[in-house]
């Protein structure tokens, strides 16, 4: 899980809001997600610039809103990758907006993006990817994200075919134990790992 | 695909099968009601997979990405200064008391000078100002929320030299807290004189901050 370091960063340091908390909490954020955001920024964006300037952002207003990130006991890096996903978008908006409708630009809220329905569900997602076994997670982002087949993900992982494939199943199975607020399969529990 | 060998529906979902594994699949999905509602709930997982991007997967720090994070830092710090500043005055406060202290006990009088003006007040901040008619003494309070305390900030002129003052503040159940003592300087009794400090009253309990002698005589109150 990443909240426990986020966690344990504010209740070392005391008042996150001291610029020596402020620093040591930016610093580990971005040592764990800073490769993720950009990466995803950038594909986003198109632009390496543009995604530098989204992270650094999404950075700050993660200090600003330390307060969600450590009480809220969700997945610190979906939190990120939404509050960079809404940036773009706003950013895209205003500039698509601008020449006829400054006005409504101005006054739109930025808040709006940052508890939007689809934020949530990055969020979510991710979580209860958090909550299944490494093994289940393992073989997800192999099939799924990274879009290997079988065999490839089986040479990946140094497992049988047959494994992938039954794996794969049981972990789709436990992720929809728990979205659905089910217990979670035994072999999930205790294996957490991040 | 064996009847209800349901364990290649995952890999089947993920897009993960050869070809001709996936035809299998297919043909078997045509005769069999159940393998096809077990494929509804997969493909629904599936779709929450998607609410997640790819790189959500990656670990670590950017390569090359050393720019990024001072400059980063950088907005943080700047952003962060006036907080620094106001619970470096906190400290001051807090000094302040302990010197006074120690000049009590060796009977030395040490004048406190005031410290830097007030920033800008946060918000929910309250501010009240109010002179005395008796004493002459004005006094501008502005009280500043806290976690569940509050931060007493007062600006005194006509103040006497040598005065050793404590700040009271009172709260709507009528208990009174002291909030910290200090001495007035000559600098402080000419130019006025700035105190600080915290109480763990929250701001909507806090009913009045009085200045008063050491030796209890009344020199000012604001109602906030």
């Amino acid at each position: 899980m990443w909240v426990p370091a986020v966690a344990g960063i504010v209740r070392s340091v005391g008042d996150y809001r001291s610029p020596e908390a402020a620093e040591a909490l930016v610093r580990v954020l971005y040592a764990e997600h800073g490769r993720s955001l950009l990466a995803y920024a950038t594909r986003l964006t198109g632009d390496r610039a543009a995604a530098e300037d989204v992270v650094q952002e999404t950075l700050v207003r993660a200090w600003k809103h330390a307060d969600d990130l450590t009480e809220g006991k969700g997945s610190v890096r979906g939190w990120l990758l939404t509050v960079a996903r809404n940036i773009v978008t706003d950013r895209a908006r205003a500039r698509a907006a601008r020449p006829t409708e400054v006005a409504d630009v101005e006054e739109r809220t930025p808040v709006e993006g940052d508890h939007s329905e689809s934020v949530v569900n990055t969020m979510v997602v991710l979580d209860a990817l958090d909550q299944v076994s490494a093994e289940h997670r393992e073989v997800l982002v192999q099939l799924y994200y990274r879009g290997r087949s079988v065999a490839e993900a089986a040479k990946e992982l140094g497992v049988p075919p047959g494994t992938v494939k039954s794996r794969s199943y049981y972990a789709l199975r436990a992720l929809r134990a728990v979205m659905s607020g089910d217990p979670v399969p035994a072999r999930g529990k205790g294996e957490v790992a991040r | 695909m064996n009847e209800h060998d349901s364990s290649q529906l995952g890999a089947y979902v993920l897009g993960a099968l050869e070809p001709d594994e996936a035809r299998e699949v297919d043909q078997h999905l045509a005769t069999c009601a159940d393998c096809r509602a077990e494929l509804a709930e997969l493909e629904e997982m599936k779709e929450f997979l998607g609410e997640v991007p790819p790189e959500a997967f990656l670990e670590g720090p950017p390569p090359d990405g050393d720019l990024l994070l001072q400059r980063t830092l950088r907005e943080v710090r700047t952003t962060a200064a006036p907080e620094r500043r106001r619970r470096s005055r906190w400290l001051m406060a807090a000094a302040a008391v302990v010197v006074i202290a120690g000049a009590l006990a060796g009977g030395i009088l040490i004048g406190r000078q005031s410290v830097s003006p007030a920033d800008a007040p946060v918000a929910g901040a309250k501010q009240v100002i109010a002179t005395d008619g008796t004493t002459g003494t004005t006094m501008a309070t502005t009280v500043e929320p806290r976690g569940g305390w509050s931060w007493v900030e007062v600006k005194l002129t006509g103040l006497k030299a040598g005065a050793e003052c404590e700040m009271l503040v009172t709260d709507k159940g009528g208990k009174t807290w002291v909030a910290g003592t200090w001495s007035v300087s000559e600098k402080s009794a000419r130019e006025g004189s700035w105190f600080a400090g915290g109480v763990l009253v929250p701001i909507d309990q806090v009913k009045s901050v009085q200045i008063r002698t050491l030796q209890g005589q009344h020199v000012v109150t604001t109602e906030v």
